[in-house]
């Protein structure tokens, strides 16, 4: 019988400061992977507000003024 | 892959046009270090401001998604770090305004992932970002925060360690149906 402490996953915070090898369960690592990607391109879902456009356009505008 | 626009057979873009096609990840970078949608926004404002009166500093062929984000990640801990993060603010805070995905099986809930992203170091939380889910390489996350590679691999190994811990993932079990596979490892230990 195998004791839930003795689980060989168990890794404290001083090692991984030196321990870029620590690594995580596969199984792990892809969940994290793709709720991390699921917070991002959730983010990057959402419209852009117009205040950006806007405030390119007119950048452009006034650059385009300039030149001439 | 090529985030900098310049892929053979396409139109060339203007200056503006590259801007404008990376705002969407621009703001999800920014809400992603800030912890909030209002700043985040004026953030990424300040970062097109910047990258317009400095076009001249990017260079041609680089990645502009990178160099937008180092513009970006220099404002946040210049001018937005204090007053962003120590004050609080629910109503702007992300995880409470965003939609909430759909739950895959065996996926975290995407409100606690990002109530745990937001309790991360910001050394950790920005490196993660990057690499993770922004489509930036080690090399360029380490160039955007100005430290070592390894600095970097280091860095996200343990905000993988500490997100898993945060999130109760310290068994296979609680991330999928496939409970066998514990079974496995506990039966291979010695005592």
């Amino acid at each position: 019988m195998t004791h839930p402490n003795e689980m060989p996953v168990k890794v404290e915070p001083e090692d991984l400061a030196h321990a870029v090898e620590a690594t995580l369960d596969p199984k792990i690592q892809e969940a994290l992977g793709r709720s991390l990607k699921a917070h991002y391109d959730d983010l990057v879902k959402a419209p852009v507000p117009d205040r950006f456009l806007v405030l390119l356009a007119e950048l452009e505008a006034k650059e385009q003024n300039h030149g001439k | 892959m090529a985030s900098d626009g310049s892929v053979p057979g396409e139109p060339v873009l203007s200056f503006r046009e590259l801007l404008v096609a990376e705002i969407p990840n621009l703001r999800a970078f920014a809400v992603s270090l800030s912890g909030s949608m209002q700043n985040a926004d004026d953030l990424v404002q300040d970062t097109l401001l910047k990258a317009w009166g400095h076009a001249d500093s990017f260079a041609e062929g680089t990645s502009m998604r990178a160099w937008l984000f180092t513009i970006l990640r220099n404002t946040y801990y210049s001018l937005y770090r204090k007053r962003g993060r120590e004050i609080q603010d629910p109503d702007g805070h992300y995880a409470g305004r965003m939609s909430v995905a759909p739950a895959q099986e065996g996926a975290v809930n995407l409100a606690d992932f990002r109530n745990a992203l937001s309790s991360l170091p910001e050394e950790q939380r920005e490196v993660l970002v990057l690499v993770g889910a922004s489509g930036l390489s080690y090399e360029e996350a380490a160039e955007i925060c100005g430290v070592a590679v390894g600095t970097v691999k280091s860095r996200v190994n343990r905000a993988r360690n500490r997100l898993a811990e945060l999130l109760g993932m310290t068994d296979v079990s609680d991330i999928g149906p496939d409970k066998n596979a514990v079974a496995v490892v506990l039966g291979g230990g010695s005592s």
